[in-house]
């Protein structure tokens, strides 16, 4: 029994490791991306990622500061679901798949890879904006 | 001599259950918590209202990082300089990894999530919105520190009101537990910490939490600090379930058609890999 699951545990790892997964995760700092940069990407939704502690969302599209690349799948990294409803007026169902939309994000510094920061997302058939700041949450007013 | 034989075995066992009775170790008596009376939950009306989702300030943390820094010790405040040049290069030191809880102090010290605070008798209770928040157990029913230490992200909690003051004792934090002043800068406590907070309204609105931190192993003279949180109201801010590790996984189909979820790929500073 023991050998058994000595066996399924070497397993496991090598797993892990073979599939390059970092057993590190959780709440992380965004200096990872270059946030004196803005980009824009205009393109639809492919999946929204509503989980802590930062949600993410992937979008098929182009962005006009590196159009030579031509059509893309870019990952957009946010902060948490409360966070987001707090700060930037999300919702659950804020977007869904196949939405067209107009996202500004900070890239990562890392040019090779297609992620960013996202700062501010326009849903184009209702021009609903939803913005990504935590820190926007302490402005006065709110409820 | 028979009898002389059984006269001995007599002695003998009485002997040994005497011996047996004086070496069993007395057992301490079981610490019954009284169930609450009706008056218990009356006086938790005179308490101060701190209902709501209380939000933290992160634009005082921020500003608090480089102004009101900790008494690192010499080998330290070096860690802590590499940290900071790291973070500004873009390499951001992952001191929660693991989503394990951001413990305490650095729950206090640096979440950049909501908190709720219950008052039952005996407790106050903090209960953070995502999981690497975790919970707080503050005992105000007049207990003790345990003599027996057992370490845990949170430590051992012992709270009691000065008027609208909650005055909190804590010990028995885990050595690996991160002493943190942002989400990139902070080192394990090492060991030995020891944290005395007074929680109290600071307006209508506004809540502060006066830290006193005492980190032998990494700092040089105990650490005074405050940190400030905001009070909403709004039900459509109420927190809900936040689960830190679902950000490592997402959602699948097994083999079996159940629903499972599988391991994403991670960078080594925790954000999600993405496409080339």
């Amino acid at each position: 029994m023991m050998k058994h699951l000595k066996a399924v545990t070497v397993f496991a790892v090598a797993g892990v490791v073979a599939a390059g997964i970092a057993s590190v995760s959780a709440h992380h700092s965004s200096t990872m991306f270059d946030h004196a940069t803005t980009m824009t990407i205009n393109g639809e939704v492919v999946e929204l990622r509503w989980v802590n502690p930062h949600v993410s969302l992937s979008i098929n599209g182009v962005v006009k500061e590196r159009a030579e690349d031509g059509r893309a799948v870019w990952v957009m990294e946010m902060t948490s679901p409360g966070n987001l409803v707090r700060a930037g007026g999300w919702r659950r169902d804020a977007v869904k798949p196949g939405d067209k939309v107009e996202v500004e994000f900070s890239p990562l510094r890392d040019s090779e890879r297609k992620g960013g920061a996202l700062k501010k997302l326009t849903v184009a058939a209702s021009g609903e904006v939803f913005t990504a700041n935590i820190r926007e949450q302490e402005r006065p007013g709110l409820e | 001599m028979r009898s002389q034989l059984l006269a001995t075995m007599v002695i003998v066992l009485a002997s040994a259950a005497t011996a047996g009775a004086q070496d069993t170790p007395k057992k301490p008596a079981t610490v019954i918590n009284p169930a609450p009376t009706a008056q218990d939950y009356a006086d938790l009306a005179k308490l101060p209202d701190w209902s709501g989702v209380w939000n933290p300030k992160i634009t005082d943390q921020d500003r608090q990082a480089r102004t009101s820094p900790p008494p690192w010790n010499e080998k330290v405040a070096k860690e802590v300089e590499k940290m900071w040049a790291d973070e500004k290069a873009g390499r951001p030191k992952l001191i929660f990894y693991g989503c394990f809880p951001e413990a305490h102090p650095s729950w206090m010290l640096v979440t950049h999530n909501a908190m709720e605070i219950l008052f039952t008798p005996g407790r106050v209770t903090m209960l953070g919105e995502s999981d690497g928040n975790r919970l707080r157990r503050i005992y105000t029913d007049g207990r003790r520190h345990p003599d027996i230490s057992d370490p845990t992200f949170h430590g051992h909690s012992i709270g009691h009101w000065e008027g609208d003051t909650l005055v909190v004792d804590t010990v028995d934090i885990l050595p690996q537990a991160p002493l943190a002043i942002s989400e990139a800068v902070g080192v394990p406590n090492d060991g030995d910490m020891h944290v005395v907070e007074r929680i109290h309204l600071a307006d209508k609105d506004i809540l502060h939490v006066d830290l006193e931190i005492t980190a032998p192993k990494i700092l040089t003279a105990p650490w005074k600090t405050t940190r400030i949180f905001f009070r909403q109201r709004a039900r459509k801010f109420d927190i809900v379930e936040g689960v830190c590790q679902t950000g490592d996984y997402k959602e699948a189909m097994d083999a079996n058609g159940h629903h499972v979820f599988v391991p994403v790929e991670k960078t080594e500073w925790g954000n999600l890999v993405a496409p080339k």
